[in-house]
């Protein structure tokens, strides 16, 4: 019988085979930042703590927020989220409730009461902050968790600036401003209340006794309506009404109310007079589309029966024996080039008579600059600042509404929380750290979407009208756990690899391999047919041409 | 996001010389990860030949039998009785094939191993053509699509691999996708704990042969799904059919259109293909139905 032939037999793996060399790319894994945390006003690390929500570590992403702002459940309540707008998932569906999942970390962290750590070392160097607004405190925060003495001088009797004083309870219940405040307080700062830092003579002390000084002040000079008698006894400025109506104080007003103003603060007096049981009427020159506020404010304005009249522009007031009249006309309004510039011009035969029983004109606030001639200048409306918020006069830095026209509570307390640093690094050397630029952001195009099956943003829920203009009683309920978590679930946690493993499961050829913490890239077999990068659902991974 | 699942036990090597991303290699990995090391593969000559092999070197951690094109299923059937009667009666015998060795050059061993209900585990690669040899068609390439060898586009739609093998009534016969890992892995270990015949049929996008770029092959197939052009599902003992996948839940231009060998078809010829895939799903909606 004819012999059969012997098989052939392998006698090595295929690992002697250097595929990498057939390869003109690499993949690395980058570490974009997301579009949102771009937007953010404190550079928050959005991706990562609402991966941590999502993950249910509520602590741990309480820890990620409060190393850019101590405010969480705060700025989840009242901030105005530009994050949002920029979200990556805006392209997909709706963006990701951002602001509601910060204010429910916020809220779990003050039922749960947790506090910040006490800083690791004591620095000798004594920073005073002037101004106990959200700018301040957050310098102030900052400032000392890095170590240094702090004395924060507030002119009023309690702390927060606008957020006590000007923004109302409905929007931003009071005893969450006093925990958030207060836990900054417990770090260990010194607190000097209804001390007004009165001039520049006080402020060049001020700078003398200690190793740098931050000025808060924030905006505090309403700005004025020409023709409008402030001195007449129907007028009161929102700023005024704001203050007493938050304070508990009562105002008397009359019946029916015209607020002058079509912004957040407008809304704001107008709300806040439709629960004291005004009837009021906003009288603004943009037209309804353009009003400046948010258009849920509005939208909610509306619902709790504020009448509005847009396009329209106060010419004169007529006082008579029970009550005023307000001549005014119709005008028409064209937005210009810059926020807030715009150009108008009456409508012919548009005038109309309007009654009522005081005035609320709110149109704005300015910086109080005059009162430090001689150590600040100005530049434009605000104070002069470089682009580390010192002003002209060495180791003095200024911030908030005082040094900008970002005028938002975000901002004040990431131009705070950016002065912190400028300040550490002024009166330290060592702790010099250059600010990361914003650079190139992960683009919508880097998110494989068919990890993110399509699902509506949460919705979340709002207080019955009646039951609304009953009380100051939030008008935004909190978000349920359950929720939350799944909120934070339709993050793509852009640029924030999450340790999925796929593009270490999809590679055809097994060239990713897992080191701590990460995997990293087999350069002798990678191909480099970019399939890990294709399959990332977050954009962490990124194509880089070898020559 | 649900999370893959499939286990790396350092059953597939790298150094192996299938295209910088082919899926091929991919469903390979997950195939050969998720049945073990308490197998032997059955390998005719088709991509899956040279992936694996590359004399003398084997990406392949399990022993691997090169057979012939025509007898696949009946070389996977001699090894199989033949470890029964060595005492191994519980290795997993795989047969892993391409298209051609399967629809066409393979079909009548593959046949007869069903109909005898061979203990194999069966896996088709399904590049729809020939395409380690350059790229010419098979009887499972579809209609309209050119390959080295229609031109012009295939003058007839793809065979209906899935009903030929039910007429067989065998135990275990599913499809799967590379876009859907989870999905393939489960089906694996679902058929490697079925007795008897079992065949497994993944979609492979081929990057040359179909004209896709490098990174796409994985996009492609979950467009083949979406489009309900490669439907996910399985079908139990010839009858029992369930689908995997909820919808078919876009036409199929965005499929056509990210593979050159669809390139400038006409309205008509693509209206012609969305007209075969809703046939065919509603003949797999009245089959999963009971119909
Ligand atoms: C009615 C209203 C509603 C608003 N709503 C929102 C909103 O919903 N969302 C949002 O993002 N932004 C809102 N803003 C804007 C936001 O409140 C401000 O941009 C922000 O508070 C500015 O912070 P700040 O720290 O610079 O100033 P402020 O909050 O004004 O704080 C300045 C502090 O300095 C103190 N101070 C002033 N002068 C002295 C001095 N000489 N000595 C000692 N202390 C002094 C003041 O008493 C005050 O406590 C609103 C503003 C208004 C007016
Ligand atoms: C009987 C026979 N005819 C032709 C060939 C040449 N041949 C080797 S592989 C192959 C193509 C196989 O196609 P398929 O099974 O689809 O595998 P693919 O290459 O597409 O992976 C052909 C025609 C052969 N080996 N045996
Ligand atoms: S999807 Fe998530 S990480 Fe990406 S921009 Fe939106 S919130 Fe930020
Ligand atoms: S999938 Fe693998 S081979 Fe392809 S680029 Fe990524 S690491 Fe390289
Ligand atoms: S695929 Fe997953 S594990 Fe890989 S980089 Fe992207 S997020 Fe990270
Ligand atoms: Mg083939």
């Amino acid at each position: 019988m004819e012999k059969m032939p012997s098989p052939l037999w392998t006698n090595s793996t295929s690992l002697e085979r250097m595929t990498g060399t057939w390869r003109n790319a690499l993949p690395y894994y980058k570490n974009l930042p997301s579009p949102c945390h771009g937007a953010c006003p404190v550079d928050g690390e959005i991706a990562q703590w609402l991966l941590q929500v999502n993950k249910e570590d509520h602590f741990g992403a309480w820890i990620t927020l409060v190393d850019n702002n101590p405010f969480p459940s705060i700025a989840g309540r009242i901030c105005h989220h530009p994050c949002e707008t920029s979200c990556n998932r805006t392209n997909l569906d709706e963006t990701v409730g951002i602001c509601s999942l910060e204010r429910f970390v916020g809220d779990k962290a003050l039922a749960d009461g947790w506090a910040f750590a006490k800083p690791q070392e004591e620095r000798p160097e004594k920073i005073a902050i002037i101004g106990g607004g959200p700018a301040g405190l957050s310098a102030a925060y900052q400032l000392r968790r890095r170590g240094f003495q702090v004395d924060l001088f507030e002119a009023r009797p309690a702390l927060g600036g606008l957020l006590r004083y000007g923004i109302p309870a409905y929007r931003l219940d009071k005893s969450i401003l006093d925990q958030e405040i207060a836990r900054i307080i417990d770090l260990g700062i010194t607190t000097h209340l209804n001390a007004e830092v009165l001039d520049a003579k006080a402020l060049k002390k001020l700078r003398e006794n200690y190793d740098a000084v931050y000025l808060a002040t924030g905006a505090s000079k309403p700005k004025a309506l020409p023709g409008l008698d402030y001195c007449a006894d129907y007028v009161l400025d929102s700023a005024e009404f704001l203050a007493a109506t938050n304070a508990g104080e009562k105002c008397e007003l009359g019946e029916h109310l015209v607020v002058i103003g079509g912004g957040s603060a407008a809304m704001d007096v107008a709300r806040t007079a439709r629960r004291l049981g005004h009837r009021v009427s906003v009288l603004s020159l943009e037209p309804d589309e353009l009003l400046p506020a948010q258009r849920a404010e509005v939208d909610e304005a509306k619902e709790e029966g504020i009448g509005f009249i847009c396009s329209s522009m106060l010419k004169s007031v007529v006082a008579g024996d029970d009550g005023i009249t307000l001549r005014c006309t119709k005008i028409d309004f064209k937005p210009g080039e810059t926020r807030g510039a715009f150009s108008m011009s009456e409508v012919d035969g548009g005038t109309f008579d309007l009654t009522a029983h005081a005035i609320i004109p709110a149109i704005g606030q300015d910086a109080d600059i005059d009162r430090w001639t001689g150590m600040l200048n100005a530049q434009g409306p605000v104070v002069a600042t470089d682009a580390k918020w010192q002003t002209e006069t060495d180791g003095i830095f200024a911030g908030g509404d005082l040094a900008s026209m970002d005028r938002f509570v975000t901002q004040a307390i990431g131009m705070g929380k950016h002065a912190a640093v400028a300040i550490a690094g002024y009166v330290c050397p060592d702790q010099v750290v250059s600010q990361p630029d914003k650079g190139a952001e992960v683009p919508y195009k880097a998110i494989n979407t068919a990890y993110h099956p399509k699902e509506q943003r949460n919705a979340q829920a709002h207080l019955m009208v009646d039951v609304r203009l009953q009380s100051f009683k939030e008008v935004q309920l909190p978000l349920p756990e359950a929720e939350a978590i799944k909120e934070a679930g339709r993050c793509f946690t852009c640029g924030t690899c999450t340790l999925c493993d796929n593009c270490f499961l999809y590679c055809p050829d097994v060239a990713i391999k897992k080191v701590d913490g990460g995997y990293t890239v087999d350069a002798d077999y990678c191909k480099g047919c970019g399939l890990c990068v294709a399959e990332c659902p977050t954009g962490s991974i990124a194509m880089q041409e070898e020559s | 996001m649900e999370a893959i699942k499939y286990e790396e036990n350092g059953q597939f090597h790298s150094g192996h010389v299938a295209c910088a991303g082919c899926v091929e290699a991919l469903a390979l990995r997950v195939v050969l990860n998720t049945v073990g090391q308490d197998a032997v593969a059955v390998v005719p000559p088709s991509c899956t030949a040279v992936i694996c092999g590359g004399y003398p070197f084997s990406s392949v951690k399990i022993p691997v039998f090169h057979t012939t094109l025509e007898s696949g299923a009946a070389s996977a059937s001699g090894v199989k009785r033949a470890l029964v009667a060595k005492g191994k009666p519980d290795t997993t015998v795989l047969c892993l094939a391409g298209d051609g060795g399967t629809y066409d050059i393979g079909l009548q061993a593959l046949s007869s191993a069903a109909e005898r209900n061979e203990d194999i585990l069966y896996v088709c690669f399904d590049n729809e053509g020939y395409m380690n040899t350059g790229g010419q068609k098979s009887s499972s390439t579809p209609l309209n699509a050119v390959t080295g060898s229609t031109p012009a586009g295939k003058l007839t739609r793809k065979k209906n691999m899935v009903e030929i093998l039910a007429a067989h009534r065998i135990p275990y016969i599913a499809t799967a996708s590379p876009s859907d890992l989870n999905d393939l892995t489960d089906k694996v270990k679902k058929a490697k704990n079925i007795r008897g015949m079992k065949v497994l049929i993944i979609l492979i996008p081929c990057l040359p042969g179909w004209g896709v770029a490098d990174d796409r092959a994985v996009a492609c197939a979950r467009e083949a799904v979406n489009a309900g052009v490669f439907p996910l599902f399985e079908v139990e003992d010839g009858t029992k059919y369930t689908l995997n996948v909820k919808e078919k839940v876009q036409p199929v231009n965005s499929y056509l259109a990210m593979q050159k060998r669809y390139r400038q078809l006409s309205e008509e010829k693509i209206s012609a293909i969305q007209a075969d895939v809703d046939e065919d799903w509603q003949r797999l909606m009245d089959k999963t139905n009971g119909r």
